[in-house]
């Protein structure tokens, strides 16, 4: 091993990601970001503003930006784009009745500049409640396949019982460090 | 003679030992090298892996349709294997090396989608709009046609609607085992007066008018969106309030509550009894001794010294303080 390899592996232990957490109200996005970083979940209020949390996870740093979901907030997602490696899309599976506008907010959102090749986690929440919709359910309604701009990967998770949160992120930091490091 | 031999002996003992000791050491160096972090073992596990892709996507064309999809998956997983194979050995490989074979994995990605686009064909997004379903009651057999409510949209998924839609003027009441941590909804209803005797998962209610709604426990939140005139009492953890005005809320929230695009929205303590309710509670796990009902966020009021113009605190005498009689009479 020579120095430079040393070197090289040094930086890469410097990575840093910033990873926007986006998604309508009541999805889970703060639960899941407080679930990640091992926080109580029980007493989480709707989010006025947002939440940025930085944590180190298989020696990257992340920066998590979650923004609130409620109409009034949306316009200002805009403004957390700029740099943006990966945005995590948190449904509420148990949701069915405003699929429809989760999948108009998440397709302008794809359509947005400044997001281009960043990585699109769908991170399909609550699907350990009843009446649940299925993946593939979500899928379809969110017209998934249709995304040609973005890689992309949709996941069942639970925020509450922590199923898949991992495998999501860990995929998520695959894609987006393929990405980071073949600029090197 | 027997000096001789004995040199002898120990010589070949050194030599032997000598030998050892060099093998050690350059196992040693052999583990600290990982002689399968070089360019020549890569690019042969590379060509293998690449060549693997390429005759799995040569299949696509004999293949059925049916299986088609899987396979797909099956490609881009492949793809993403080998993708970050040559990502975790950046360290070793040369940039333009590097650059080159993330080239060849780019074309295996790109082919693969083009030739999904071909043999898989997709369908077009979009919703479709289909009729309202009758609602899940078992009580309510008659469904009066609606007097001129803006009924909100319905879309494809009210197959999974739970509760009620479009009634005017009823006593309706959902229990125990039909509610447990469901995603209930009320809707476009007028004049109702709704008993939810159980504990719900979420609850939505949206476009009511002159309603009275008395709910057991909410596990996650309950949803209120264009209401009005309504008396809402509910437990819950988070409450989500949305462009409605004139509603009394008699709340029990263990996080927090939010009003938005809201107007003449009063709070007061939850205060339902019911047989079960205490049952209910600890069904729920809401903290029965955790409860923020006089302290809303308004969405549209972020000035923290200045109280929200759009809610406010229910005054006691005019709060409704037994709610036995409402359980089976219409709203006024």
């Amino acid at each position: 091993m020579g120095f430079l390899t040393i070197l090289k592996k040094l930086r890469q232990k410097e990575k840093e990601m910033r990873i926007l957490m986006l998604g309508l109200d009541n999805a889970g996005k703060t639960t899941i970001l407080k679930r990640f970083n091992g926080e109580p979940i029980d007493t989480i209020s709707p989010t006025l503003g947002f939440n940025i949390k930085t944590l180190e996870h298989r020696g990257y740093k992340l920066n998590i930006w979650d923004v609130g979901g409620q109409k009034s907030l949306r316009s200002y997602w805009k403004n957390y784009f700029e740099s943006t490696d990966g945005v995590a899309w948190v449904v509420d599976s148990a949701d069915a009745r405003r699929l429809a506008d989760c999948a108009r907010e998440l397709h302008s959102l794809l359509r947005e500049e400044r997001l281009a090749g960043a990585t699109l986690l769908v991170l399909a929440n609550k699907s350990d409640l009843p009446g649940a919709l299925t993946l593939q359910e979500i899928r379809e309604a969110l017209d998934l396949d249709g995304i040609k701009t973005h890689h992309w990967r949709i996941i069942r998770c639970s925020a509450v019982t922590g199923e898949n949160l991992l495998e999501g992120m860990d995929w998520m930091l695959d894609d987006i460090a393929s990405r980071i490091f073949t600029l090197d | 003679m027997s000096d001789k031999n004995s040199i002898l002996e120990r010589l070949s003992r050194r030599d032997a030992q000598r030998l050892e000791k060099l093998q050690k050491a350059h196992k040693a160096r052999e583990e600290v090298d990982a002689s399968n972090e070089n360019e020549d073992f890569f690019s042969g596990a590379f060509k293998i892996k690449s060549e693997y892709i390429e005759q799995l996507l040569s299949q696509v064309p004999t293949l059925e349709v049916s299986v088609l999809p899987s396979h797909f998956d099956n490609i881009k997983r492949e793809v993403n294997e080998l993708q970050k194979y040559v990502v975790t050995s950046s360290f070793f490989l040369k940039e333009f090396n590097m650059r080159k074979y993330l080239g060849i994995v780019q074309n295996l990605q790109s082919k693969c989608y083009e030739l999904e686009d071909r043999y898989v064909p997709r369908k077009k997004f979009g919703f479709t709009k289909k009729k309202l379903p009758k609602s899940d009651s078992h009580k309510q057999n008659s469904i009066d046609d609606h007097d001129g409510v803006d009924k909100v949209d319905s879309n494809k998924w009210d197959e999974k609607f739970f509760g009620f839609d479009s009634q005017n003027g009823k006593v309706l009441l959902l229990e125990n085992d039909d509610l447990f941590q469901r995603d209930v909804a009320l809707r476009n209803l007028k004049n109702c007066t709704i008993g939810l005797k159980g504990v719900m998962g979420t609850l939505h209610l949206t476009n009511l008018d002159n309603c009275v709604i008395l709910s057991g426990p909410v596990t996650s939140s309950v949803f209120v969106d264009k209401c009005t005139n309504c008396k809402i009492v509910a437990a819950c953890q988070q409450l989500r309030m949305h462009t409605s005005n004139k509603c009394d809320i008699y709340l029990h929230v263990t996080s927090k509550g939010i009003v938005e695009d809201c107007s003449e929205i009063r709070t007061a303590p939850y205060n339902l009894r019911y047989d079960d309710l205490e049952k209910h509670f600890n069904m729920s796990s809401l903290d029965r001794n955790n409860n923020n009902w006089d302290s809303l966020d308004d969405f549209n009021w972020l000035a923290p010294d200045v109280p929200s113009p759009n809610w406010s605190i229910l005054d006691a005498k005019d709060c409704v303080h037994d709610w036995t009689e409402w359980w089976s009479k219409v709203p006024s």
